[in-house]
């Protein structure tokens, strides 16, 4: 069974419809990319995933359970962690408090929330350091994260995520504004995690996503127009033309 | 307080973290300064009835309580309430009149108190929670206006215009704190006592969650955060701290004033903080001592005091955003890089 499958899974906003009909599987354990121009609906696309958009239509099963309409705080809880393709941080905290809070808010237990210290929780401590490290930010942990470079936030973005030990991770363009050196660190990193956690990654760099993905969705003014593996969205005379700036394939 | 201040003991695995400046992984000002601001506090209780008259100085704590449970609001937490005075006349009346009619003792008045200032915050922070920015602002305004109008209309038991005098001060276990000194004794204990509570608040986790729904309230709420109730928390400890500080209030002064529950009281308490510097622990007490003394010693000798509060507000805002406290962190920085000239300067005022 598919870890996550969206059914006929729809978006408008008025006379646009952002998302349209898409019906997906995710299998658990597989890097699974969602490609696409801009403006194609990969973001909305995620926003609906994690409740932070409610669809139109259609259904979202995670683990076989319908979580459309679902709230983001809800979905966190399911284990569904994201990133976000515009850095989305908290600036004046620290970087390890960053990574913490994402830890704490999947804690099994809230006991002491109000009154604790936050060193009492030594698992959460643990947890946020492995996430820190795991991007190589952990040098860094006890500075402001409005003071890291853009490169830095980015990983840290990423940290926050994987602090949450989410079952399905949604990676928005971690690339998103990254120098070349920097994006072949950030692939390096998503090849790292590939294995461990189920991914659906949205990406527009057509070349980063060929090398890493197991499957590969292709989104075009809202619709899906093909999926399939890297060599098969390769030889796909739609996807060619979607990227090639041809007409509308729908 | 347990010894586990020292910042390179913090969390299970430290040897790994590297510590900057004395800074512990986790947020917030070095060990060393937290006890150099705490002895400050202590010196000011102790100081403070020698320079001002312990009515002064009484409301000086008082008030500071009040400030306390606003910054958790809006130092903290992101939202400016200018209805803090809801809370703080809503608890002193409900507890003047049981003191008054019922005879109650100062320790059922404090709990009640504490208790109806939670209360009606959790019903007026309900309300707030649901919108935010202009709204949230404008809804905090609107349902103290109507607290005040209530207060305003019924006077058989709020006295209206005229204020419900009369509030008594009874004897706590025992200990007469009819006296001024005792009163101002209590007070500040009740004060330290709520610095201490606060101060560990902040620390906590839920200190942790508010200040990331400040920072960014969308990011917060995809960690799993219940935003609405994670604010409507933060109302309910503002609220609890406001009715605290409105029962000693009415017992300082023997009177709920009809003012009390006004807007320009909620008003007054936004620019304390302010000017000492919300988002800081100590901010709100600083705030409160240079708002109270002002209006208190200043007005005798100057009529139109206020002005000179409108300067302090008008530098706050365009030079001090951090008030007292960034001001007075800036001045450190600069005297350290004058002492030396090579060394570093860890900027920790806020932009």
């Amino acid at each position: 069974m598919p870890l996550l499958r969206t059914e006929r899974l729809t978006k408008s906003f008025g006379a646009l419809t952002a998302v349209n009909a898409v019906t997906l599987e995710v299998e658990a354990g597989s890097l699974h990319s969602v490609i696409g121009p801009n403006g194609a609906g990969k973001t909305t696309f995620f926003n609906l995933l994690t409740g932070q958009l409610t669809p139109t239509s259609g259904r979202i099963l995670f683990d076989g359970r319908d979580i459309a309409g679902t709230p983001p705080h809800d979905v966190a809880h399911l284990g569904i962690a994201r990133s976000f393709q515009r850095t989305s941080i908290f600036p004046t905290l620290s970087i390890f408090d960053n990574v913490w809070l994402a830890a704490f808010a999947r804690a099994r237990s809230w006991r002491g929330l109000g009154w604790r210290r936050a060193e009492r929780y030594p698992e959460l401590g643990d947890a946020a350091t492995a996430a820190l490290r795991s991007v190589g930010l952990e040098a860094k942990a006890a500075r402001p994260a409005r003071e890291i470079s853009h490169g830095e936030q980015r990983q840290l973005e990423l940290a926050i995520a994987l602090a949450a030990a989410p079952r399905l991770l949604l990676l928005d363009e971690p690339a998103a504004g990254l120098s070349p050196d920097e994006t072949q660190r950030m692939v390096a990193l998503v090849r790292q995690l590939k294995g461990r956690y189920t991914i659906v990654l949205i990406e527009h760099k057509i070349d980063v996503v060929m090398t890493i993905s197991d499957r590969i969705s292709v989104m075009h003014f809202g619709s899906l127009i093909a999926e399939g593996t890297p060599a098969e969205i390769q030889r796909n005379a739609d996807v060619r033309r979607a990227y090639l700036g041809g007409v509308s394939v729908a | 307080m347990r010894s586990a201040n020292n910042p390179e003991a913090r969390h299970g695995s430290a040897g790994t973290r590297p510590s900057i400046g004395g800074l512990g992984a986790i947020s917030g000002p070095p060990a060393r300064q937290t006890k150099q601001a705490w002895l400050a506090i202590l010196a000011a209780v102790l100081l403070l009835p020698v320079f001002v008259r312990y009515a002064v100085a009484t409301e000086i704590w008082i008030f500071a309580i009040f400030g306390l449970g606003l910054n958790l609001l809006m130092g903290y937490t992101g939202l400016l309430s200018f209805g803090q005075a809801t809370f703080f006349g809503s608890a002193a009346y409900v507890a003047g009149y049981l003191l008054k009619y019922a005879n109650v003792g100062v320790l059922v008045a404090l709990v009640v108190g504490i208790a109806v200032g939670a209360a009606s915050a959790a019903v007026v922070g309900y309300l707030c929670v649901q919108r935010s920015g202009l709204y949230f602002i404008m809804l905090t305004f609107a349902l103290n206006q109507m607290f005040y109008f209530t207060a305003y209309q019924w006077t058989t038991v709020t006295g209206g215009e005229d204020g419900m005098p009369g509030v008594p001060r009874p004897a706590v276990l025992g200990f007469d704190v009819h006296g001024p000194l005792p009163y101002y004794v209590a007070v500040a204990v009740l004060f330290l006592a709520s610095m201490a509570v606060m101060k560990r608040l902040v620390e906590s986790p839920l200190g942790k969650i508010l200040q990331a729904i400040r920072d960014n309230e969308a990011r917060a709420e995809a960690l799993g955060y219940d935003v609405r109730r994670m604010k409507l928390l933060a109302f309910v400890v503002a609220g609890a701290f406001s009715g605290l500080a409105g029962v000693l209030y009415a017992m300082l002064f023997g009177i709920v004033p009809l003012e009390a529950i006004g807007f320009v009281f909620s008003g007054n308490v936004v620019f304390a903080t302010l000017i000492g510097g919300s988002g800081s622990l100590y901010g709100p007490v600083i705030g409160s001592f240079v708002f109270i003394w002002l209006s208190e010693s200043v007005s005798t000798i100057w009529q139109r005091w206020p002005l000179l509060l409108g300067v302090a507000f008008v530098i706050v805002v365009l030079f001090f955003r951090g008030g007292v406290v960034e001001a007075w962190a800036r001045v450190w920085a600069w005297r350290a890089a004058q002492r030396a000239p090579t060394a570093t300067v860890r900027h920790d005022a806020a932009p």
